[in-house]
């Protein structure tokens, strides 16, 4: 029996909450994800795990008091290095941190933060982990007929904890409503850290949401990242997965589209090197007619890195006139960088169109030389080519102040000036 | 400025080195424009690759000095960074970079290969402006895409416009009338004419000598068969495309 579940099974007396210790009872019979695991074939989480991270409840988390009260001036930093915008929720090592965010005042907003128990039960490990350990997270409820112009930004910021920390975030958009949400993953320190997070959305009727991940924690930060959204008819809902530096970092993200003329997005961008992981699985369900679903997902793969694409897509018998297009695209810097990419459709439904492709490709010889003919040294050459690769991820970023500060990032990271 | 002596160039391929260069000699002069004709796969465009550090040709012969150094130990960008350019006859597009930030590399690229500063972003601008009217771009270039979903026109006037940018000792055009209407040939002779000076020299490989009228060349240079048979002032030019390229062929045999 691993660490990890004899840890859970000290833990379950001390739970009260029933479906709290229903998860706790349930993830401990699941056990911990292993690679003969179809879901889990390519990722190897107790590699996250021999790191040292535990599970910790509310009750016993240790808060750096210090880091509560004291000087924040790296986390300021951080924030201001990322933020576009004046509504700015943060947590600290999973703690909902006033004095660092700043939120609108709207009638038909309502923001709480809580750890938002759930009341599923689900087969999933790190869910079942995630209700029974969140110690936090937003409850965002956007009314009717709401537009929010600015940007709303959530930031997890990490220093330090030997926690795994979990958080559990709930955001339910209003009909007509209009929303853009980014999420920024950070850990400022040399020692590890590891964030397991869950989020639901629903997106009510001809509501338009973007939400955008950005996964910029530095080579020491792990992620699991599982998102859930619920789409009602005629929504619009939008989510960038843009994964820049990290350790292990594995993003689910499922769309159920429950209303008919809804259209659904996924862009993502993966930038690896040394031994960076990530492992991005996707699920549109189409369960009506009518719908749309766009994916492009591309990954600049060096070093040893290892990157993990499986977008699935469902199409339901009734889901009559369904448009589903899927790409991954891949541009391996290295010999040692490795790409599993597996498109997956289950089509029920005769009348739908249906594309997926997936590509893996290197720097173009004829690309590299023009670029030196023109002065430009192998390595700035190499750079903005890659930066090229990237950039059609970059510009379906609709918000032009962010799209702008990660075009900035990403030529920070590829070592050019632009 | 450039001295070419009894070059002898291969080509690798699956069926091993084929010589494509078989001893050929030139010399270009500051404030010279030289044009080299002949018909296809003679190796105009296998010059142009070996002088500007294309990968795979070997050099098995002769010698190649730009400015008094040897040519074949630079690295393509150092060639570039010492003042050689290549309007290439096939453009490369790349979608995801801007005109204004692939020119920007290759100006700070260079200057910092002369152990200069960034150039400030006004002045950039300002260059950028000032060129592309030589070329008639229209504003919106600056944020296009390099090449990208050009036309052959567009993609010709660009080469143009990257070397009026990076103002380079010797310029070499590779073929950069092949596919271009008239208009586009004439702001694209234009601009270079614009841009000829006492100090620098262009090397112009045509297969017409349609070009020729709107860059009047100082000498004419025929290339067959891997060299220079025939060299002479522009009336060659003419004389070539009176007669075809049948009598170069014939003049070839005779010489061997």
């Amino acid at each position: 029996m691993s660490d990890l579940i004899s840890i859970l099974q000290e833990n379950l007396p001390k739970i009260q909450d029933e479906n709290q210790k229903a998860s706790l009872q349930n993830a401990i019979q699941l056990g911990v994800p292993s690679m003969k695991n179809e879901e889990w074939k390519y990722t190897y989480y107790n590699k996250i795990l021999q790191q040292g991270f535990k599970p910790v409840l509310v009750a016993d988390q240790h808060v750096n008091m210090f880091k509560m009260m004291g000087s924040l001036t790296v986390e300021k930093e951080f924030i201001d290095e990322y933020s576009v915008s004046e509504n700015r929720i943060v947590f600290v090592n999973g703690v909902f941190h006033s004095e660092l965010s700043s939120f609108i005042n709207h009638p038909q907003i309502n923001l709480w933060n809580t750890n938002n128990v759930s009341e599923n039960i689900t087969s999933d490990f790190l869910l079942e982990l995630n209700n029974a350990f969140a110690s936090d997270g937003i409850f965002l409820e956007i009314g009717d007929h709401v537009v929010v112009n600015d940007l709303i930004e959530i930031f997890y910021i990490h220093t330090k904890s030997s926690d795994i920390i979990q958080l559990k975030n709930k955001i339910i958009v209003g009909k007509n409503s209009q929303v853009k949400l980014a999420e920024y993953y950070i850990n400022y320190d040399e020692a590890p850290a590891y964030l397991n997070i869950v989020t639901e959305m629903q997106v009510a009727e001809n509501a338009h949401t973007e939400l955008y991940k950005i996964q910029d924690g530095g080579k020491v930060f792990n992620i699991t990242d599982n998102t859930f959204v619920k789409q009602d008819k005629s929504s619009v809902c939008t989510v960038n997965t843009i994964s820049l530096t990290g350790g292990i970092t594995r993003n689910i993200l499922q769309f159920d589209v429950n209303g008919e003329r809804a259209e659904t997005h996924m862009n993502g961008l993966y930038l690896l090197e040394n031994e960076e992981h990530v492992d991005n699985r996707t699920l549109v369900n189409h369960n009506v007619a009518n719908c749309e679903s766009n994916e492009l997902y591309k990954g600049i793969l060096g070093g040893k890195s290892t990157g993990v694409f499986n977008g699935k897509i469902v199409v339901k018998q009734a889901a009559q006139k369904t448009n589903a297009f899927q790409s991954n695209r891949n541009l391996l810097l290295s010999n040692d960088a490795n790409i599993y990419t597996k498109p997956q459709l289950e089509i029920f439904a005769d009348d739908v169109k249906c594309s997926h492709g997936a590509t893996s490709s290197q720097i173009e010889d004829s690309e590299l030389f023009y670029l030196q003919a023109r002065g430009i040294g192998k390595e700035v050459a190499r750079g903005l080519l890659v930066y090229a690769f990237a950039a059609e991820v970059v510009e379906n970023i609709k918000n032009e102040l962010l799209r702008n500060k990660l075009q900035e990032r990403i030529a920070e990271l590829l070592k050019i000036e632009l | 400025m450039l001295q070419i002596k009894n070059l002898h160039a291969s080509i690798s391929s699956d069926s091993g080195a084929k010589e494509i260069l078989k001893g050929l000699s030139l010399e270009v002069n500051a404030g010279e424009v030289h044009a080299i004709m002949g018909p296809n796969g003679t190796g105009k465009s296998t010059l142009a690759a070996v002088l500007t550090g294309k990968e795979g040709y070997d050099i098995t012969e002769g010698t190649v000095e730009f400015e008094g150094k040897n040519l074949m130990d630079l690295s393509p960008e150092e060639r570039a960074q010492q003042g050689l350019f290549l309007a290439f006859q096939y453009p490369v597009e790349i979608p995801g970079v801007s005109n204004a930030n692939f020119l920007k590399a290759a100006v700070n690229e260079i200057r910092k290969s002369k152990g200069m500063d960034n150039i400030p972003p006004n002045e950039f601008l300002k260059l950028m402006r000032e060129k592309m009217e030589l070329v008639e771009m229209s504003k919106d270039f600056i944020s296009r895409f390099v090449n990208h979903g050009y036309s052959g026109g567009e993609k010709k006037r660009n080469e143009i416009f990257q070397m009026a940018m990076l103002d380079p000792k010797l310029a070499i055009l590779d073929e950069t009338d092949s596919g271009l209407d008239i208009d586009a040939l004439r702001i694209v002779a234009n601009g270079v004419n614009k841009l000829r000076t006492k100090e620098n020299a262009f090397v112009v490989i045509t297969h017409y000598q349609r070009l020729l009228d709107y860059i009047i060349p100082d000498f004419v240079h025929v290339m067959y068969d891997g060299k220079i048979v025939k060299s002479g002032d522009k009336d060659l030019a003419l004389e070539l495309e009176e007669k075809g390229y049948d009598w170069i062929k014939e003049l070839s045999n005779v010489e061997i």
